[in-house]
């Protein structure tokens, strides 16, 4: 009974030493303000890529990035982008599935470092706080070749950069929400011209016991053994040596306690089930910055522990070390040529409960990237990659991208691409205890894509809009999946066994307007995503032609935000259409609508700005599950208080 | 001040017209969302052609579901009027059943579900299916086997063997064992039970054996020694025990079929399976006690009198992935289920005694076991 008390302690200290730090800091660099606070610009959102290389890339607006520190990467791109997330609940294993693939095929990145355990071979995205990235990108299908081989789906790339004219910048913010929902962050960043600090600490913790109307017992009752408790922190280290080297450490550490829910009609189970997970990375970088080359050298290292405890049953340990290593150049010395080769080696270490004893595997990467600019209409990109796993060569992954500017101000741009990829199989599967395969082959794709983007801005720049429409083809070969082994059922073993054929099309509509002193913008993220299974593993089979499961065909989100005196609002509304829950595609989670509102409002109290923001989720109250007989929350609230000390900036 | 962008609003009439079907698709979506109906999982089934249900006479198909996804369910196969009803425990009751619905067995008008990992008992009354009664209390129970009028035991994952009061339907006591619980028969006034040893265990670690235990005390009077992982029980014609063994999980040894005479406790013959990757499963017996079933890449037929293990299954799996077996106990005919990938409907196979195909019927999730009703006679 104590432990939420004592979440609640924790959140609220945190939050009082942040206050006390800030005011101190006031105190002593007080005759350094200026009279105006200046707000840091914020980036708008916009599909229209600056740096697109023929291959689809999104940036997710940093303002939105700013209003949902109080939560995790999924509820982020399940509010803003074409990812569908699957979720089991508030705080609740959350995985992506991008253009109709399954969560392996989604990588995440942190400053370049894959996140996706070797182990799994996927990321919870609940398990990565919103307050712990800058800047948040998402590179579609092919053009995660650039990055990695195996992410059929695309890329999830998390940044965080230093802002050099920053002297001094603190966050505090404390959320409280339904279901005792408790998150605190604390962000100090602080340096010089050619030096900065940034540290950052975050704790969330939750007894998440929400009502929900349980189907078995007909009546409702609290959601049981959903508790979390979360706790990260960060340091991340710049250093410039005359605008042309560049240093940085970042260190980060994750953990989380976690209670597993059980299903509704496990309702009356006094039992335990139960998550522990400890992450540590750590990156090294350097960066040389010449007049026509750049070179980047990158080191990391990851320390991942998760135990899993299911009642006196099974308690699991899995550790896991990985030592990665990147070394890439760019030249850029001939017009409308650039040529960026790249190695990457990765060693992964795994020791768990549930292997013959310690598993290894090295991977070394090397890549190529050569973009050419024809004129000013055609921009050609080629991506080759090789990957050597262990000492055995993979087959080439090569992406090749044209894209044709039809104007003269590169408004409007046709691209195109294919591109084939392998994705090999995760240590989990070569080798989990009895049921892993070491005769497993990689997965192959082979994927087209074209699209056109449209970019367009007023004269007066009050108005703007860019739209951007695609559509893929995305053929996967030898999936590994696993089902009950041949001989005997009891046996679940993976297999090389389906055949996906995935097509979609995607659709981006975003709108800034400013008018009478309001900045209004309306985002719109659209995707029609057909995935099937094409092989069947008998004649009785059923599945052949049918929609993967918990993958909706139909899924759509808007985004309303307005901003005047200092109030913002924010709209959003999510369309997910139906999900089968089965191969055949005979049962059937109906579609739903969710919206979440935040209204907030930024209070200039002298020298600070003091935010405070109410927000609703699942505003229509919708009695929904996301899984099958797995609840979700009815209406719940959010009210955060943000105090946030201005940049000193460089006069 | 809208007035500004005349020139854009003309230029661009491309954008406007998305903009205008993306409003239509937004505005379809919303109006459909406002009901207020909670999204559940649905389920796709025929519609039933039989008006008047009646559980008198057939087979009830037990489809465990998959693991943690709440979605096991009951399928009727109504042998007087030749119809297939799905769904049935959901139909009657208007709720679901949870997952692992392991096995079903029938006392006097009533019947017991025991649902593995949501470790409960579904009493229902077999007039309609409703339920009567939910016995909670377990931990991870197997299956269930009748004593007498007033009690039952039940067997489980974690070391015990549960005793259920029939007459109030609560487990009123507990019979401690050393491992995990699986399979269970009556043999006069014993009750043999496989025990397969500690499931955080490994194989090497785990004591396989049966427990002979006196329904009168409810103590355990004598155990025999079995090869690993004891899962198939069934009683001939001469009151022979036949023990079917997997061998293991992990393949840990060849899996066996061993006969025990059960007067003097002792194992009489003691059958080894050639490849131990091929792994037998589903013991089952004909009425008249003579022959024996079992799936192992294929269904596979024994007479209790031969003297080696049959060399090839009498019907082949051909592709399916089959995975429940019973025989029926007044035909004879053998019903083997197809659980195909586990993701989807599953199909029951109806063959005569001579291995030929009589009937498929469609099932539910991961069809397992099959329990028939006292007057099934087709």
């Amino acid at each position: 009974m104590s432990a939420p008390v004592t979440r609640v302690h924790i959140s609220f200290i945190l939050f009082l030493i942040a206050i006390s730090i800030a005011g101190m800091v006031h105190v002593v660099r007080a005759q350094n303000l200026t009279d105006t606070l200046r707000l840091k610009e914020f980036e708008v959102k916009s599909n229209y890529s600056t740096d697109n290389s023929c291959f689809k890339r999104v940036k997710i607006d940093s303002v939105i990035l700013i209003n949902h520190q109080n939560t995790d990467l999924s509820n982020i791109l399940s509010q803003y982008s074409a990812i569908f997330i699957k979720s089991y609940g508030n705080g609740g294993l959350a995985t992506p599935s991008f253009r109709g693939t399954t969560a392996q095929h989604t990588q995440v990145e942190w400053n370049g470092i894959n996140l996706n355990s070797p182990m799994l071979g996927q990321v919870d995205l609940s398990q990565i706080p919103v307050s712990q990235f800058d800047g948040l990108e998402i590179l579609y299908g092919s053009a995660g070749i650039a990055r990695t081989s195996g992410a059929f789906g695309g890329v999830i790339n998390l940044v965080t950069n230093p802002d050099w004219n920053n002297r001094l910048n603190i966050l505090a913010m404390q959320s409280l929400a339904s279901f005792s929902t408790f998150t605190s962050n604390v962000n100090v960043a602080a340096g010089s011209s050619s030096f900065q600090s940034h540290t950052k600490f975050n704790y969330s913790s939750a007894t998440n016991d929400f009502p929900y109307y349980n189907d078995y017992l007909k009546e409702t009752i609290h959601q049981q053994n959903a508790s979390f408790a979360l706790f990260g922190m960060s340091e991340e280290l710049f250093w410039k040596l005359k605008d042309r080297h560049l240093f940085s450490l970042k260190v980060r550490y994750n953990q989380n306690d976690q209670n597993l829910p059980p299903t509704v009609t496990d309702y009356n189970l006094d039992h335990l089930e139960k998550q522990n997970t400890k992450d540590l990375f750590a990156v090294l970088e350097y960066k040389l910055v010449g007049k026509k080359y750049n070179l980047v050298v990158k080191s990391a290292f990851a320390d991942q522990r998760m135990q899993y405890r299911l009642d006196s049953s099974i308690n699991a340990v899995h550790q896991y070390y990985q030592w990665i290593s990147k070394v890439r150049f760019s030249y850029n010395g001939i017009r409308g040529l650039s040529i960026r080769p790249g190695i990457d080696f990765t060693y992964d270490q795994v020791i768990s409960d549930d292997y013959d004893g310690m598993k290894t595997r090295s991977t070394t990467s090397f890549f190529t990237e050569v973009n050419y600019m024809a004129g000013q209409r055609v921009k050609t990109s080629l991506v080759i990659r090789e990957d050597l796993i262990d000492a055995k060569f993979l087959p080439i992954v090569p992406a090749l991208g044209v894209e044709y500017f039809p104007w003269k101000n590169q408004d409007l741009s046709f691209s195109v691409n294919l591109a084939r990829n392998y994705r090999y199989p995760t240590l989990n599967d070569l080798f989990w205890t009895v049921s892993g395969n070491p005769d497993l082959k990689p997965e192959t794709n082979y994927s087209v894509e074209g699209g056109f983007t449209l970019y367009h801005k007023s004269n007066d720049r009050k108005f703007r809009f860019d739209l951007t429409l695609t559509g893929y083809y995305s053929w996967i070969y030898n999936m590994i999946t696993w089902s009950p082994a041949s001989g005997n059922s009891n046996l679940w073993q993976p297999e090389n066994i389906d055949q996906i054929h995935a097509r979609g099309l995607e659709a981006g509509l975003n709108f800034n307007w400013k008018v009478l002193n309001f900045d209004l913008s309306l985002d719109n993220n659209f995707n029609f995503c057909h995935s099937t299974y094409q092989k069947a593993s008998s004649a009785y089979d059923q599945k052949i032609g049918k929609q993967l499961i918990y993958i909706p065909v139909n899924t759509l989100n808007s985004t309303f935000s307005a901003a005047r005196w200092k109030f913002y609002l924010n709209y959003n509304f999510c369309y997910v259409s139906d999900r089968y829950t089965a191969k055949d595609n005979l049962s059937v989670m109906p579609g739903y609508i969710l919206s979440n509102i935040i209204l907030g409002k930024n209070i200039s109290l002298r020298n600070f700005i003091l935010s405070l923001q109410l927000e609703i989720r699942n505003l229509m109250d919708l009695d929904y599950q996301s899984i099958a007989n797995r609840p979700m929350p009815g209406r719940n609230y959010a009210v955060t208080l943000k105090f946030s000390m201005p940049k000193l900036n460089r006069q | 001040m809208i007035t500004n962008h005349p020139n854009v609003k003309e230029k661009n009439t491309p954008i406007y017209n998305l903009l205008t079907l993306f409003s239509l698709l937004a505005l379809t979506i919303f109006s459909d969302s406002c009901s207020k109906t909670p999204i559940r999982e649905k389920t796709v089934v025929p519609p039933d052609t039989t008006h008047t249900v009646s559980y008198a006479n057939g087979i009830f198909v037990v489809n465990e579901g998959n693991f943690n996804w709440a979605n096991a369910s009951v399928t009727f196969i109504d042998n007087s009027s030749n119809t297939l009803i799905q769904d049935i425990f959901r139909k009657s009751n208007n709720r679901i059943l949870g997952d692992v619905a392991e096995s079903m067995k029938i006392a006097d008008n009533l019947g017991y579900l025991v649902i593995n990992n949501s470790n409960r008992i579904e009493v229902v009354s077999l007039a309609d299916f409703k339920s009567v009664s939910t016995i909670n209390g377990l931990d991870s129970p197997r299956f269930l086997e009748i004593v007498d009028s007033t009690k039952a035991y039940v067997t489980n994952l974690r070391s015990d063997v549960s005793i259920i009061n029939l007459k109030t339907n609560t487990v009123s006591g507990s019979i401690k064992t050393n491992g995990w619980t699986e399979n269970l028969i009556r043999y006069n006034k014993y009750m043999l039970v496989t025990s397969i040893g500690m499931f955080s265990d490994p194989s090497a670690q785990r004591r396989a054996q049966i427990l002979v235990i006196d329904t009168q005390t409810d103590a355990i009077v004598d155990s025999i020694q079995t090869g690993k992982e004891p899962i198939g029980l069934v009683i001939d014609k001469k009151q022979k025990v036949w023990v079917l063994c997997s061998g293991g999980y992990d393949n840990f040894e060849a899996p066996s079929l061993i006969r025990i005479n059960p007067e003097l406790r002792m194992i009489e013959k003691t059958f080894t399976f050639a490849d131990p990757t091929l792994v037998p499963s589903r013991l089952c017996i004909n009425p008249t006690g003579d022959t024996m079933y079992f799936l192992r890449n294929g269904v596979c037929r024994m007479p209790v009198s031969a003297a080696a293990l049959p060399s090839q299954p009498m019907i082949g799996p051909e592709g399916r992935l089959l995975y429940g077996l019973a025989i029926h106990p007044s035909t004879g005919h053998i019903y083997v289920s197809d659980a195909k990938d586990y993701v989807q409907n599953g199909t029951v196979y109806q063959y005569d005694t001579y291995g030929t195909l009589v009937k498929s019927y469609t099932a539910g999730r991961i069809p397992g076991s099959f329990c028939f009703t006292k007057s099934s006679n087709k």
